[in-house]
């Protein structure tokens, strides 16, 4: 909102789908605060519409030319509208996720509140190309989520609060003295100059300040070494949240973290891509590693999801070669949302499912929700022809254009690794529910769980999305290329 | 045309997800229906490209799908493709007969075969790098769910494996095909424009690097020795049905990837290591053969001949690319044999994974030490064993002499030392495989053995129909081509001087 | 036309009687026979009309064959043959018998004989002649369940197969020669490296077929087979096939200069050494095979001095002579239960058709003058003679030999029994259907020798297109006959004696009995490091190959874990770890379980402290 304030110059009509969403929080504050418990699904309708709006208003705006507001502290381009459309969409699916679960609790409409705020200060740190607007982006896109994930207010939901706020701090604390150094050295906070200016800096102080600021990111993507957060958060906090943590601040993140390679850090002497390469590589890796032996299958997608921000790491070093790199990180990121709220929605339809064990025979009994769950797992792994093999096939094709091989096939082996875990959730799907191969684990309690209507219809459509997504995937990227 | 040929199956395939459970009973013969009309189709379309030119592409169709990434749904048959777009269908229709009785939850195998139909036939006609890819990568996710979902138990490692031995080359294939796109001008994976640039023309270096990484991936899924220890695991496994189609089609994935993409498309490369193709086959002709000799496992036995049989391939494909001057025209004669192997060998080992998979229904084991004397009791069977086991030996009058004359005349000349050693091979081959059927057919009768239970012989069945009807057939095609090759030459000899004019420069 | 027929026929005959098994083992004999006699006529008819055909099979290179002066001879002889030994045979494979499937084989083999006698190239050959082996595989294991047969099948397929090889090498190399479509007359022609090492391979199978050193063992094996395929397979067509390909190669042998000698040289080895082991025999059958070895070495040795006549004409009175032979010891064994020389003492008196027709047959095959063998050996030796003394004297030691297993063998069946009670007459009837080829046969071996009066000889020589055979001195053919006379009675002379004193048998030698232990060798030369290879192979699979692969996946495994124990909060992980027994990386694995955040503070500053040094560092 900082940028926002300043200046008048500013169209507002550019700015239409945050302030929809801005406007739909509100509102839903107060119609929260007298309508009935029963009547709380209005609020739902509210944030919905919202959404619906600021969607509508995205996509006119992708036909307008790209163009830098307030100052140049805020960029409208093709990067921001694809982040807008992930994000909103990504965050209207959550809602349908939580409907059945959230409905009529006491306090849905702050919950649906929150998670406008949340999707909202996401966008901004997806469009921010000045350090203090991307400051208050963080700052709103992080409190929200403290609040949410704890919002169960049960103790493993409190314990991962703790953990997740006060890491966020820290964080956000490097964060903010980053902004401070980067001011310091290259006087100004609006990416275009500092781009400029930063070149002059003293190189320690300037590579210490851009460290810093990108912590913040990297907390916010779940990235090495701000990843600790991510298990706890994810398998403390209830489905619906886990899965929009999980997946949608970090469409915010990486798109920020791109822009900030591409507009402030670019000229800087230091080999900033190599920088990425590294912090890559070592997320993919420990990602993967650490999802061998999770037993449950939130820590699983916690741990799969840190690898595949390392793979969308991979091609924000390639920032070099933007005609390449951008289009890539963007379809990425959308099939990324599709596919990953696809496994979570499975996860949500089942929230009694803990552990792997659980999910056996599953096949037998939800044969759809069962096959978009594989749809979904393996096009995690980047199977064809669903989304994010493309995504993976252009993220490759973009690394290796960079010249970066060996992490080209430090990725491909960790795909191969990834194989084995997802394969093991995917192998229990079809095991009978008490005999199977694999006698030697013990088969988990499968009384009959509760589940979700609402999250298997999403889940069955996503599985599908992706992998239609990934077939014409020709269409998405023309328009993510269209720019820059 | 063509496209119906491939997604035939697969759409019979999402349309049996929605029929009842109870109609459950009429999927096999559904399979057995689809694949049979998907054969016919196959004929029609032989018989029409032979009409027409006869010789390059036929049925093509050219798709923009992906043009952002140079990629299209380009699709066609050829010398090298139809054949083995044949053989596809001949060994569906089989494992379909086959599988009438199948009872373990036939839907999800029937759809996963029919699925895995459309992928296999899809690979084989595609001619685009990223179309390749994607059937490549889709016959392993199908092969490992067929073989950890009906296998024996134990299946669910070996399919682990499987799918990640398999999977590491398909992503070593992955990268050395992005290679290809880097390389090109305009940025393509189309095959036809890639062979017409031949991009790597001026830069050998980075040319071997992706040759590496291409050959690695086919390498893997041929698979050659040392490549090849997912396979007898994988084979021992997997349920019969799945055997015949991972050693029938699956393996000839890796050898027409080597004729379709790896030779037209980096020919200076291939031949500045031919000589290590050529050294590759020998070692997998050899160690594949004397490998199989300590075998007493049928199935392992006959997986290790697989290694032994696709040997003689890479060493055809590799003599081709070593031929020079004069030789240049014998090779092409080693190219056209490498193709007829790949048919053979589908034919003759799905033949003889059926009669295993008999053998086991029967018997309980695969273990040849614990049978005897079969023949009293079982006269069909037996013959049957006997044609298939001469058959694959490489006894004239069977596909597999013509296709192992061809490549071992055709390479000689090229290759001398490598060949005759390889000749060898054959040798061996016949003295395992007649020793096999002696032991479990002929002699007096049971003999003790210690690790294995007695097979309950006296009370063993003959072959039934679904049975003979599934193996006789694939062995008498074998005979045909065996006899009367010509028709089948003809199709894939200008393919094959083709291939031979753009390496063997 | 009736070159196609003459092949079809049999062949068609066969598929028919194979497919259909059991059920037509009623008339399995009858269409035998038919087609026999067909045949015959046939291969008259083509021995006149020398036809040939061609199919299309490879590109640039057909099926095709044709029938020249020595194949019009060949063909005739193995249809004659083939007759001969199918009327004895609807006598001897009883009713019992899967008479379908012996027949069948029978008339499979025979039409591969005809396709390797006339094929134009190499392909055709090959293709005839491996069939030809796969289908003696099946006649000598014919009674497969009794134990051992099948075994001895195998070794006679194998050993063959191996030789084989060379024929395979033999195609690539004229292939890389530039013979036009592989053709075998053209061999000559091509110059150079190649067609040496084609005409090598070509020998080599030969060699091989015809069961000369070293390969000699497996026809002691094929034994184990029915009498009739005996007389068929090692008489007149698989065993005669050898000599006859090189034979046909000649021209090329001589051409490449040092293959001619080399050829020579094996052949007249091998008539004399097996000629030594045929006399230590005390198996009949036994006596027989190693004598087919000697006698066909014969031809070898003609076809490497270029005595192609020579060499036709044994080739033809072997075949008689030996069928002949094989039918008897056939026609005794099925009669009175035994092969064994001992126990067959005195049967030419009890059979007395079968004992004379014997007789004839094993006189010419002594080399009595003028029976037909003694000419085919002499113009062979006559040709040796210019060639090389040397070989020269060898293949008369080896005639002496042939000379003396003859006469042991005719020795024994004369003798009278020395038991009052003889072996038992009205166990062994012969029935008329074994009988009726025997005289037939015996003429033919006696009147085959007019091949070599002058005027003939150069009419035979004229067919086959080859000069005239060098006629030998007077003196030669007079020592021959001398030396074969003496020796024979020599021998039945001692053989008598040794058997009437003390029932035994001359020249008992058990070393020349086991085939001069040729298999032995071979099994330790060849086939035992082969074993030993493989199973040292299988292990080096199984151990090394797949265990590096399992070891790559269990140490990401392993790697894993580590990873896991650090940054997870699961003791089991901390303890599975542990247990792995790196007992200093699980004390670090549990150190950051201890404090709660502070450790992940700790862990994030000092994370991002190293970043900034690194980063600057990089630069």
């Amino acid at each position: 909102m900082n940028g926002m304030q300043s200046g008048q110059e500013i169209d507002l009509t550019a700015f239409v789908p945050e302030i929809a969403i801005a406007v739909t929080a509100v509102l839903g504050l107060l119609a929260g605060s007298w309508l009935p418990r029963y009547r709380q699904w209005v609020v739902r309708a509210l944030a919905l519409l919202g959404i619906l709006v600021a969607v509508i208003a995205t996509i006119i705006s992708m036909t307008r030319a790209p163009e830098a507001t307030a100052a140049g502290s805020y960029t409208i381009d093709v990067s921001l509208n694809a982040a807008r459309l992930a994000i909103l969409v990504g965050t209207a699916i959550v809602i349908g996720l939580a409907s059945g679960s959230i409905a009529a609790a006491k306090r849905e409409s702050e919950f649906h509140v929150l998670l406008l705020l949340a999707a909202l200060g996401t966008i901004v740190l997806a469009g921010a190309t000045d350090l203090l607007v991307l400051a208050a982006g963080y700052l709103l896109a992080s409190v929200p989520l403290y609040a949410l994930v704890g919002f169960a207010k049960d103790r493993l939901g409190t314990e991962a609060t703790l953990k997740y706020y006060l890491m966020g701090a820290l964080f956000g604390l490097l964060l903010l003295a980053g902004v401070v150094l980067l001011l310091a050295t290259g006087g100004s906070t609006v990416y275009s100059e500092l781009s400029r200016s930063l070149p002059r800096g003293p190189t320690a102080v300037v590579a210490t300040g851009m460290l810093m600021l990108t912590a913040g990111l990297l907390f916010k993507a779940g990235s090495v070494p701000a990843h600790f957060w991510v298990p706890d958060a994810i398998d403390g906090a209830t489905p619906p949240i886990a899965a929009f943590i999980a997946t949608v601040p970090k469409i915010g993140a990486l798109v920020a973290l791109f822009r900030i390679s591409t507009d402030a850090f670019a000229n800087v002497p230091l080999d900033w891509s190599l920088m990425l390469a590294l912090l890559a590589a070592a997320t993919m890796t420990l990602g993967n590693l650490a999802a061998f032996f999770q037993r449950t299958v939130r820590r699983l997608l916690a741990y799969s999801t840190i690898s595949q921000v390392g793979y969308l790491m991979m091609i924000i070093a390639a920032y070099g070669h933007p005609t390449r790199a951008l289009p890539s990180l963007l379809y990425y990121l959308l099939a990324y949302t599709v596919t990953n709220l696809g496994a979570f929605a499975v996860v949500a339809a089942f929230a009694s499912r803990r552990g792997v064990d659980d999910y056996r025979g599953l096949f037998r009994r939800h044969r759809w929700v069962a096959l978009s769950l594989i749809v979904c797992l393996l096009g995690l792994v980047g199977t064809p022809p669903t989304a994010v093999f493309v995504g993976k096939l252009t993220a490759f094709t973009a690394a290796l254009d960079a010249g970066m091989g060996w992490l080209v096939i430090l990725a491909a082996a960790n795909t191969v690794a990834s194989v084995f875990y997802y394969l093991r959730w995917i192998f229990v799907l079809f095991q009978r529910d008490h005999v199977g191969p694999e006698a030697s684990e013990p088969s988990g309690p499968t009384g009959m769980p509760r589940t979700e209507a609402a999250s298997i219809i999403l889940a069955v459509a996503l599985g599908v999305t992706s992998i239609v997504v990934g077939l014409v995937a020709n269409p998405v990227l023309e328009l993510l290329s269209s720019s820059k | 045309m063509l496209s119906i040929i491939v997604f035939l199956p697969a759409i019979v395939a999402a349309l049996l997800l929605f029929v009842p459970r109870k109609r459950v009973r009429l999927f096999p013969w559904i399979w057995v229906a689809t694949s049979a009309v998907d054969l016919a189709l196959i004929i029609v379309a032989w018989t029409g490209y032979i009409v027409g030119t006869g010789t390059g592409f036929g049925y093509e169709e050219n798709v923009r799908w992906l043009p952002m990434l140079g990629s299209g749904y380009h699709i066609a048959v050829d010398g090298f493709s139809l054949p083995i777009v044949a053989l596809t269908g001949v060994l569906f229709l089989a494992c379909a007969v086959y599988s009438l009785r199948e009872q373990r939850r036939t839907r999800s195998w029937v759809i996963l075969f029919l699925f895995l139909q459309t992928v296999s036939l899809g690979l084989f006609v595609s001619l685009d790098l990223l179309v390749f890819f994607v059937f490549f990568d889709l016959s392993i996710v199908a092969m490992y769910f067929i073989i950890a979902g009906w296998g024996h138990p134990g299946a669910a490692r070996a399919a682990l494996q499987f799918f990640l031995y398999t999977f590491v080359g398909s992503l070593a294939l992955l990268l050395g095909f992005i290679g290809l796109y880097l390389a090109s001008t305009p940025h393509t994976f189309d095959m036809v424009q890639l062979v017409h640039q031949d991009p790597l023309k001026g830069d050998p270096v980075v040319a071997g690097i992706i040759l590496f990484a291409i050959s690695l991936g086919l390498a893997v899924k041929t698979p050659t020795v040392p490549f090849h220890t997912w396979l007898p695991p994988a084979h021992t496994e997997a349920p019969t049905a799945g055997s015949v189609i991972l050693a029938g089609i699956l393996l000839k994935m890796g050898t027409y990837g080597f004729v379709r993409i790896a030779m037209p498309i980096l020919p200076q490369a291939w031949r500045d290591y031919a000589l290590v193709f050529v050294i590759v086959g020998v070692v997998s002709v050899l160690y594949g053969a004397l490998v199989a000799l300590a075998q007493t496992n049928l199935k392992r036995m006959i997986a290790y001949t697989s290694v032994n049989h696709m040997g003689y391939i890479i060493l055809g494909l590799g003599a081709a690319g070593l031929a020079t001057g004069s030789n240049v025209q014998a090779s092409a004669l080693a190219v056209s044999g490498a193709v007829t192997q790949m048919v053979s060998h589908g034919l003759l080992t799905g033949a003889l994974f059926l009669l295993a998979g008999v053998l086991y229904a029967r018997g309980g084991t695969y273990d040849i030490g614990a049978y005897g004397g079969l023949a009293k009791t079982v006269p069909v069977f037996t013959g049957l064993m006997a044609v298939a086991v001469f058959g694959s030996l490489g006894l004239p009058g069977f596909s597999g002499f013509i296709a192992e004359f061809q490549i071992f005349t055709g390479s000689l000349g090229s290759a001398p030392v490598p060949t005759a050693l390889s000749v060898i091979g054959i040798v061996i081959t016949a003295a395992l495989l007649l020793r096999m059927f002696q032991r479990i057919f002929l002699g007096a009768g049971q003999r003790s053995h210690d690790e294995a239970p007695p097979a309950p012989q006296a009370s063993m069945k003959d072959v039934f129909s679904r049975e003979f009807f599934a193996v006789a057939p694939l062995l008498a095609l074998s005979v045909v081509i065996g006899i009367l090759p010509a028709f089948l030459l003809h199709v894939i000899d200008p393919a094959a001087r083709a291939l031979v004019a753009l390496v063997g420069g | 036309m009736p070159l196609v027929l003459l092949v079809m026929l049999p062949a068609a005959a066969a598929v028919v009687l194979l497919l259909r098994g059991r059920r037509t083992d009623a008339a399995a004999p009858a269409i035998a026979v038919a087609v026999a006699v067909i045949d015959l006529g046939l291969a008259i008819v083509a021995a006149i009309a020398r036809p040939s055909a061609e199919v299309t099979a490879l590109n640039s290179i057909p099926g095709a064959v044709a029938v020249d002066g020595l194949a019009a001879i060949a063909m005739v002889t193995v249809a004659a043959v083939f007759l001969a030994v199918v009327v004895f045979a609807c006598g001897d494979i009883g009713r019992g018998e899967a008479r379908s499937r012996f027949f069948g084989t029978m008339l499979l083999f025979v039409a591969a004989m005809f396709v390797t006698v006339t094929a134009v190239n190499i392909f055709t050959l090959l293709a005839a002649w491996e069939i030809m082996g796969a289908t003696s595989y099946a006649l000598i294991g014919f009674w497969w369940s009794e134990p051992g047969k099948a075994r001895s099948g195998l070794i006679a397929f194998i050993t063959t197969r191996s030789a084989d090889v060379g024929m395979y090498v033999a195609a690539g190399a004229a292939l890389a020669a530039g013979a036009a479509g592989l053709n075998l007359a053209r061999l000559d022609e091509v110059a150079g490296g190649w067609r040496d090492i084609a005409l090598a391979g070509l020998a080599l199978a030969a060699l091989g077929k015809s069961a000369q050193l070293p390969f000699s063992f497996w026809l002691s094996h094929a034994m184990a087979g029915p009498s009739p395929v005996s007389a068929l397979l090692h008489s007149a067509a698989m065993v005669a096939a050898g000599g006859y390909l090189l034979l046909r190669i000649e021209p090329g042998i001589t051409a490449t200069g040092w293959l001619g000698p080399v050829v020579a040289w094996i052949g007249a080895l091998t008539a004399l050494l097996l000629g030594a082991v045929a006399v230590a025999q005390r198996d009949l059958k036994q006596l027989l095979a190693a004598s087919t070895c000697s006698q066909i070495g014969f031809i070898v040795l003609a076809a490497g001095v270029g005595g192609v006549a020579g060499g036709a004409t044994q080739f033809v009175a072997h075949a008689a002579v030996k069928s002949l032979l094989f039918l008897v010891a056939g026609a005794w064994l099925a009669a009175l239960g035994t092969k064994n020389l001992l126990r067959l003492r005195g049967a030419a008196r009890t059979h007395p058709v079968a004992g004379i027709t014997f007789t004839v047959g094993a006189l010419a095959l002594g080399g009595l003058p003028p029976l037909s063998i003694w000419v085919a050996k002499d113009q062979i030796l006559s040709a040796a003679l210019p060639a090389s003394t040397a070989l020269y004297t060898v293949g008369l030691a080896a005639a002496a030999l042939s000379a003396a297993y003859s006469a042991k063998a005719l020795a024994v069946i004369w003798t009278r029994p020395a038991s009052v009670a003889p072996l038992d007459v009205r166990a062994g009837r012969i029935p008329v259907s074994e009988l009726l080829p025997l005289p037939a046969l015996a003429i033919a071996a006696t009147v085959l020798g007019v091949l070599g009066v002058p005027p003939l000889a150069a009419a035979w020589s004229r067919t086959l297109g080859t000069p005239d055979a060098p006629t030998s001195p007077p003196w030669e053919f007079a020592m021959s006959a001398t030396l074969a006379v003496t020796v024979i009675v020599l021998v039945v002379w001692w053989q008598h004696r040794r058997l009437t004193r003390s029932d035994e048998l001359v020249a008992d030698t058990a070393w020349l009995r086991d085939w001069l232990k040729m298999e032995a060798g071979i099994d330790v030369i060849v086939v035992r490091p082969i074993r030993a290879l493989s199973a040292w192979c299988s292990r080096f699979d199984d151990r090394v190959l797949s265990q590096a692969v399992t070891t790559v996946g269990s140490a990401v495994l392993r790697l894993s874990r580590v990873v896991n124990a650090r940054l997870e909060w699961a003791i089991a992980a901390a303890v599975a770890f542990v247990a792995d027994g790196a007992r200093r990386l699980a004390t670090a694995a549990v150190r950051p379980q201890t404090g709660l955040l502070h450790q992940y503070y700790d862990q994030a500053i000092v994370g991002m402290a190293v970043l900034v040094a690194v980063f600057i560092l990089m630069r």
